[in-house]
């Protein structure tokens, strides 16, 4: 605005004074307008932006000092100069206490109008930047408080739990997550939160805080909080620091890690089940052995031939249950490159079936299939299909009794393919039916007695048709039979390519 | 007299036949009469129909802590509390959990009278049974 032209309003209703000061001043570079009555001055000077408005205090329309304040309503930083006849002290003190900038009696000098109008022009640039300046910082702490409260929901969306907690132990910052990872109902922003927090975290804490020189790693622990059941966290302590570098506080990570850890269980679980399923074969056959090499124990002949059987039998089981496992570990690897084809399921069952010819014979089962004529081929591996079906048929022999039946049947069904496989075995008891596809599991009775297994045959027919998104259920009868049934989805391409 | 002719009978408990043969034929040798139960069901019965005077028991059968549950019932019984009912297992490596009968606790709510590990190494049994009779 330094560049342009002073901008100036002239309302007065003397023609001969207004054109004249008009003009003067225009030969002074200035720009003037002029308005011969109050209304039509208000009117022009709310509808522009003067710098410096002359407001005649006696107007035909209206009075002078209605004029003034109306333009210093609205145009508060416009600088008006107040001028008048009737100078009176009375006068230019009520006029300034209604924001006139000064009080320039008439007839004044054109030196002295220029001098009124220079110091109204400085006070009006002073005005003006400091109106930019007071928007500049009012946009300044709008952008803090919008990005603050941005960080704020940043903090809040994240599913960790964030705490924040100054040098002196009182808490500065949180996130709900924090107080749902603690099971805290409520906590205040200033509180004392050191004793609040479980024994592992306070302990790193008080190390940070009491630390002589400033810790600059993070720490990790992991702890547990007991509600209705037990959640782990890993939280992660790190130093903050002011931007010197001298010490803030901390700030407190919680990381919810209770999935990862019921899995570490499962797995310690399984590895503990099979190492107990390895040691007992190993110690039968060691036990055997055992009494045959001890001179004190006398055995009959017999029963050393019996002890012989029985040591391999174990050993066969114990060889039985590691290729099982080689299989399960290589179906966990395998699902990132399985060898997908589209294949047929009745050609599976039927290049099978050959396989178990020689068992079948020897036990005289019936075998019956009954194969649906409009399966279509899916995209399957076919190595772990037909160890799903092998599986499934040798249990079905296995458990049979001499002469008994066994019905494969396939049919499409809406979008999955139901297999199912009958036989007329031993079947399962009620409470036994519910465990039967966990790992290491076999019923256990009399009829059972004599057939040997792993315990992983079903385990690994459930992965597998699970790996598909399949269902596998069963139904049975102790002392009748079970039925296995098998339902694949046929859309499974895209989900396994 | 050794304190070991105190047992003249003693009910071993293993759903493994295999091991519940070997270690009778084991017992068998020293003198002892054995009787065998291949369930934790079927203990319960011989327990009560036989009254031994000691019980050795697999501690994991139909379940992971059948051993526990079948010494617990016959800790339950006036001639159980007489004898000594010993648990059968490696369950450092089985369950993970290293547990004992050293202390009164202990005993309170495991309910037997000691651990044999496998395989039963014979004089360890010995001097588990003769401890008791001291």
């Amino acid at each position: 605005m330094q560049e342009l032209k002073p901008k100036i309003l002239v309302i007065d209703d003397e023609k001969a004074l207004r054109e004249g000061i008009k003009s003067f001043l225009e030969n002074e570079s200035f720009y003037v307008e002029i308005a011969k009555n109050g209304l039509s001055g208000i009117e022009l000077a709310l509808k522009n932006d003067f710098d410096i408005i002359m407001i005649d205090m006696k107007l035909p329309d209206i009075e002078g000092y209605e004029v003034l304040k109306k333009i210093k309503e609205s145009k508060p930083n416009s600088i008006c100069i107040v001028s008048t006849a009737f100078a009176s002290i009375e006068a230019a003190v009520s006029s300034v206490r209604l924001g006139a900038f000064s009080y320039i009696p008439k007839p004044f000098s054109p030196d002295e109008l220029l001098f009124q109008l220079e110091q109204g022009i400085k006070q009006r640039k002073i005005l003006v930047e400091s109106e930019l300046l007071r928007n500049e910082k009012e946009e300044f702490l709008l952008e803090i408080a919008n990005e603050k409260s941005r960080l704020n929901t940043i903090i809040e969306s994240i599913s960790s739990g964030v705490l924040l907690i100054n040098k002196i132990g009182e808490l500065v910052y949180f996130n709900h997550a924090a107080l749902n990872k603690l099971n805290w109902k409520s906590i205040q922003i200033g509180e004392y939160i050191l004793e609040r927090l479980p024994d592992e975290l306070k302990n790193i804490l008080k190390d940070f805080l009491n630390a002589e020189t400033i810790i600059n790693k993070s720490i990790t622990t992991q702890i547990e909080i007991v509600t209705k059941g037990v959640m782990f966290l890993d939280a992660t302590c790190s130093a903050v620091l002011h931007s010197d570098g001298s010490f803030a506080g901390v700030v407190i990570i919680l990381k919810n890690i209770t999935g990862f850890k019921k899995n570490e269980f499962i797995k310690n679980q399984f590895i503990s089940m099979v190492a107990h399923e390895l040691k007992s074969p190993v110690l039968a056959a060691l036990g055997f052995l055992q009494l045959m090499q001890d001179e004190k124990i006398k055995i009959t002949k017999e029963q050393e031939v019996d002890f012989f059987n029985r040591s391999v039998q174990r050993l066969k089981g114990a060889l039985e249950l590691i290729n099982d496992l080689l299989d399960i570990s290589r179906m966990e690897m395998k699902k990132k490159y399985r060898e997908i084809v589209c294949v047929n399921i009745n050609k599976i069952i039927s290049n099978i079936i050959p396989i178990f010819e020689l068992e079948i014979s020897k036990k005289n089962i019936h075998l019956a299939l009954q194969l649906g004529d409009n399966i279509p081929e899916i995209n399957l591996d076919t190595s772990e299909i037909s160890r799903m079906f092998m599986n499934l048929m040798s249990n079905a022999i296995k458990y049979n009794r001499n002469g008994g039946y066994i019905n494969i049947f396939t049919k499409l069904e809406s979008n999955y393919i139901l297999i199912k496989i009958m036989d007329t075995g031993i079947g399962l008891k009620e409470e036994d039916k519910g465990l039967l596809f966990n790992e290491f599991f076999r019923a256990k009775n009399k009829l059972t007695k004599n057939i040997s297994g792993t315990g992983l045959g079903l385990t690994i027919v459930k992965r597998i048709v699970e790996s598909y998104q399949g269902k596998i259920e069963l139904e049975s009868e102790f002392e009748k039979g079970t039925t296995f049934i098998i339902w694949l989805p046929i859309n499974n391409s895209s989900k396994n390519g | 007299m050794k304190s070991i002719d105190n047992y003249k009978k003693i009910l071993l408990v293993d759903d493994d036949i295999d091991l519940l043969e070997q270690n009778k034929i084991l017992f068998e040798s020293l003198g002892l009469n054995i009787i065998t139960a291949d369930s934790a069901k079927e203990g319960l019965i011989q327990f009560m129909k036989e009254l031994p005077d000691a019980a050795i028991i697999d501690l994991i059968m139909e379940r992971p802590d059948s051993g526990f549950v079948l010494s617990h019932k016959i800790k339950n019984t006036e001639h159980g509390r007489k004898i000594p009912v010993l648990i059968l297992s490696s369950a450092t490596y089985d369950t993970g959990i290293k547990f004992g009968t050293t202390t009164p606790e202990e005993k309170a709510w495991i309910k037997c009278d000691g651990f044999l590990n496998k395989p039963v190494v014979i004089e360890e049994l010995i001097s588990k049974l003769e401890k008791f009779v001291n």
